[in-house]
């Protein structure tokens, strides 16, 4: 009896998936585990076997460079989105949900328009003889032109507009969970804004801001398009030197380890993460 | 005359063209247990934001100890708050919770940690200060939260249906603890609720809300016994409600004639009503008897079920006119089920029905 049992157990569970799941997964498998592997390999055998490539990585003072100017752009562009997301993130999540689908549409719209006219327009905008510079010169705020553009700062600005999506709807999920009754009762309590906002609503809102704020770091350290356009010679992004170590000087082994880096530590962050905030809160408890 | 504690004068609150509130004027003493009753968008809520701060009133002023409070925000008017919904802060524990107001007042920690312990022991919850709200079951929530309203020794208390979340046993539970640390405390509170029970078990008065009016003010007792109209008459408590003709009053006591042709003298009546006048006569369930008594009147019903419910019976009978009525004299010994069945009238007390007009 108790082995017909269990023999009919399968059938109560959910029907499984494999069979429809098998298309995406060998796509997965050969084109991303594969390669990552034959880059693993390939940034651990040329030109010789043995960990020369690396070492050069993290020797030279060019390459080193290369790799705090990656993260000093990540962070910072990480902290201008959390910071230009939230008000927005608010916005939407207390506005009436027929307005708020609206701004939605057209952030989201935003994403969905190509990422080179967005640069380039940037370019136009920020340049030494841009729109933004003969405006500030003809109101007379500047008299010399603002170095916008081949610096950290026309970087940060090109990146920030186009991760702000990335922050802002991860955040609206968060916040909109957030009964606005908490923040009256923080009111009566005695709290100010400001430290009602400090005290209770930044606090309760950390796990959007922190799975906001994972995927435009990750995406950050890998950029490429905007920090080449915007971004002068003199900082240069990791995305940046790999292109360059392979198509320019075709050194695979050096290129290979250098993204290899890149995919541990994005893969170390988002272990980091998971153990701070918890798989749960940052996938909405799937 | 002295200064009333807490005073709400002539407030109102229009929401465009709809006003929820009209013109409500109370003066509560220091110390009242004060509830706001009243069916759902009566205006009673509205009123209890206008003095949370939640809401700006179109007009009227809310005055505490003399000095208005609209012009103050929420933040600084040192009012305490229970809410319907579970608002306890998730991300801190119940003590912290119960701290919270007390550090944005920034005072030392020694008096922070003795206030908690203090507040942790009137709500009955000392061993759970570590404990997240999550853990916690709906009731704990709201005692916890009772805790952080009191914390800072607000002046006036404010609970907005704050058991309407809990179920009947829980809800007469925390009603008791409501009491009793209102007894211990002396805090003013004001208390916003649509069940009538509630608001007869727990406050010194009760202020009757319809249509964004108050329909009558005055303890659970003259709201019970004294309505002031039909709605508080049907509103409070289960009545009965009797089409009847006015023929004439003489010293305060009405004489009518009902739909079956009967007539009744000795009504108490607190109005005018003019000879032929159409008006209804209300009678509570409990007021009815079996068997007649000195100066009861009776009425001839037919019996439709009858069920005994131990300290009272419950019948449901039909008037000669056709009208169902709810009755519910106290048990009789020597009126077994059998006997009633039988029987063909009920007895009540003119002076212990009201006639209101039709």
């Amino acid at each position: 009896m108790s082995g017909n049992f269990l023999h009919r157990q399968p059938i109560l569970r959910r029907p499984d998936g494999i069979g429809g799941a098998l298309p995406a997964l060998t796509l997965i498998a050969l084109f991303f585990v594969v390669p990552v592997v034959a880059l693993l390999l390939r940034s651990v055998t040329e030109p010789v076997p043995g960990l020369q490539n690396y070492a050069i990585l993290f020797g030279e003072g060019t390459y080193a460079r290369v790799f705090f100017n990656t993260f000093l752009v990540a962070t910072v562009v990480t902290a201008v989105t959390a910071i230009v997301a939230f008000p927005v993130a608010w916005m939407l999540a207390i506005m009436p949900p027929a307005l708020g689908s609206i701004v939605f549409g057209i952030i989201i719209l935003s994403m969905w328009t190509n990422l080179l006219t967005r640069t380039y327009a940037w370019m136009v905008l920020l340049q030494r003889t841009g729109v933004i510079n003969r405006t500030l010169m003809d109101i007379g705020l500047i008299s010399e032109p603002l170095p916008l553009i081949n610096n950290l700062t026309g970087v940060t600005i090109g990146m920030v507009y186009i991760m702000l999506p990335f922050m802002i709807l991860p955040l609206v999920g968060t916040l909109r969970a957030i009964d606005p009754m908490t923040l009256r009762a923080a009111a009566l309590c005695g709290a100010s804004p400001f430290d009602a906002f400090r005290r209770i609503l930044l606090p309760l809102s950390l796990p959007g801001i922190a799975a906001g704020g994972l995927m435009v770091f990750v995406m950050s350290l890998g950029y490429f398009v905007t920090p080449t356009l915007l971004g002068g010679t003199s900082n240069m992004m990791l995305a940046a030197m790999i292109a360059q170590m392979i198509q320019s000087l075709l050194n695979w082994g050096l290129g290979s380890a250098a993204a290899f880096i890149l995919l541990l530590v994005t893969m170390a962050l988002y272990a980091l993460q998971l153990r701070l905030v918890g798989a749960k809160r940052m996938t909405g408890g799937i | 005359m002295t200064e009333p504690f807490l005073s709400i004068r002539d407030l109102r609150k229009a929401f465009g063209s709809f006003v929820a509130v009209h013109d409500v004027t109370i003066d509560i003493p220091k110390g009242e247990f004060l509830t706001f009753l009243g069916p759902s968008g009566s205006g009673k809520s509205t009123t209890l934001y206008a003095i949370a701060g939640f809401q700006q009133p179109t007009s009227g002023d809310v005055l505490l100890e003399g000095r208005s409070l609209l012009s103050v925000p929420s933040h600084k008017r040192n009012i305490g708050m229970v809410f319907q919904r579970y608002t306890l802060f998730q991300h801190l524990t119940v003590a912290e919770n119960v701290a919270f107001p007390l550090r944005v007042r920034r005072r030392p920690d020694a008096e922070v940690n003795r206030k908690v312990a203090e507040m942790l022991s009137l709500v009955r919850l000392e061993s759970f200060g570590g404990r997240y709200p999550g853990a916690l079951s709906g009731g704990q929530q709201q005692r916890v939260a009772l805790a952080r309203a009191l914390a800072y020794d607000p002046p006036i208390l404010l609970m907005d249906e704050p058991l309407s979340a809990l179920d009947k046993k829980l809800r007469e539970e925390i009603q008791a603890e409501i009491r009793r640390i209102h007894r211990e405390t002396g805090v003013t509170i004001l208390y916003v609720t649509h069940d009538q029970d509630e608001a007869l078990h727990l406050s010194d008065r009760i202020a009757l809300f319809r249509d964004g009016r108050i329909e009558q003010i005055g303890t659970g007792e003259d709201l019970y016994l004294r309505p002031a109209s039909e709605f508080v008459a049907s509103f409070i408590g289960n009545s009965n409600f009797l089409p009847a003709e006015h023929l004439e009053t003489v010293d305060g006591a009405a004489t009518i004639r009902l739909a079956d042709g009967s007539v009744v003298s000795g009504v108490r009546i607190d109005q005018e009503f003019s000879q032929g006048q159409k008006t209804r006569l209300m009678v509570r369930p409990e007021a009815f008897r079996l068997r007649p008594g000195p100066a009861t009147a009776g009425l001839a019903v037919e019996f439709i079920d009858t069920a005994f419910f131990g300290e009272r019976r419950r019948v449901i009978a039909r008037t000669a006119a056709g009208q169902e009525i709810d009755v519910r004299p106290t048990s009789d010994m020597a009126q077994p089920q059998e006997g009633i069945a039988s029987s063909r009238q009920i007895f009540f007390d003119p002076a212990a029905a009201f006639l209101f007009p039709a």
